[in-house]
């Protein structure tokens, strides 16, 4: 199974039993590390036996959505609480893709995750790496999950 | 009496999940306390009667791993069951938490429905 199908299913398993949301999954492709406008990331860097990153991409409408849809309660700008939830998304699906990659659990570390929002940012690609892209959409909102990662010899 | 459970993870938000995920699950707390990572939750330990314990594993200050191995030299609290709650559930990282003491895991993703059966055999 390639890395983006184990993408989509992690993602659809999160956004199905945590935030009671079908995610439905787009064509993957690989991201020229363009501009993100006004939207929000959660990153999980990958190190140990691969090195690498794992991030959701989500604007900031849908970010709201989701935020609003994963707490139960409204939630209208991005705050703490959003950037909270985006770093526990990408948490979480760093761990489905660890436990893909490492089945012991020794071989890969995972970071804790960091969040960047702003009007207009980029997220660096990873020299040397295999890229995949897999874009989402939740209702009339889209995101989008990417995986960066290098295997240390 | 009413039974206590301790929900120790650095996210506010996943700490309301699991919150949310336990009155989901039907399981009846009458105290729910919150700890932000394993120093905190050593500190409610200490002052609180505790029946249970949720417990990410991945958390700043002192981890999961480094909490159970703490509370399980404390002769005070090394009894209050632990279940791990974590996106960390590698068989070598688990067998390391059930080492120290640990009763169970829990996946992240979870559903109300995983929480009840792991926790279940515990109450």
């Amino acid at each position: 199974m390639g890395y983006a199908q184990h993408i989509v299913e992690a993602t659809q398993e999160i956004f199905s039993s945590m935030i009671m949301l079908d995610a439905a999954p787009g064509k993957p492709y690989q991201r020229e590390c363009e501009l993100l406008v006004n939207s929000i990331s959660g990153i999980i860097g990958l190190a140990g036996s691969t090195k690498g990153l794992l991030a959701i991409h989500l604007p900031a409408q849908t970010a709201l959505t989701v935020t609003t849809a994963f707490l139960g309660m409204d939630v209208e700008e991005i705050d703490e609480d959003v950037r909270d939830a985006v770093g526990e998304l990408a948490n979480m699906l760093g761990g489905s893709l660890k436990s893909v990659l490492d089945p012991s659990g020794s071989d890969i570390q995972l970071s804790l995750p960091s969040v960047i929002h702003g009007e207009g940012y980029s997220v660096d690609c990873l020299a040397n790496a295999e890229t995949v892209t897999v874009p989402f959409s939740v209702g009339s909102h889209n995101f989008m999950v990417e995986l960066q990662m290098r295997q240390e010899k | 009496m009413g039974k206590t459970v301790l929900i120790v993870d650095d996210s506010n938000t996943m700490r309301k999940i699991v919150s949310r995920a336990l009155r989901q699950a039907g399981i009846d707390f009458d105290t729910i306390l919150e700890a932000g990572d394993g120093q905190e939750a050593l500190a409610v330990l200490g002052a609180n009667k505790v029946d249970v314990v949720l417990s990410d594993i991945n958390m700043p200050n002192m981890t999961g791993l480094e909490f159970l191995k703490a509370k399980s030299e404390d002769d005070a609290i090394k009894d209050i069951p632990v279940v791990m709650i974590s996106t960390e559930t590698g068989a070598d990282i688990i067998d390391e938490a059930k080492s120290y003491g640990a009763k169970g895991a829990i996946k992240k993703p979870f559903t109300p429905e995983l929480i009840n059966e792991t926790l279940g055999a515990l109450l």
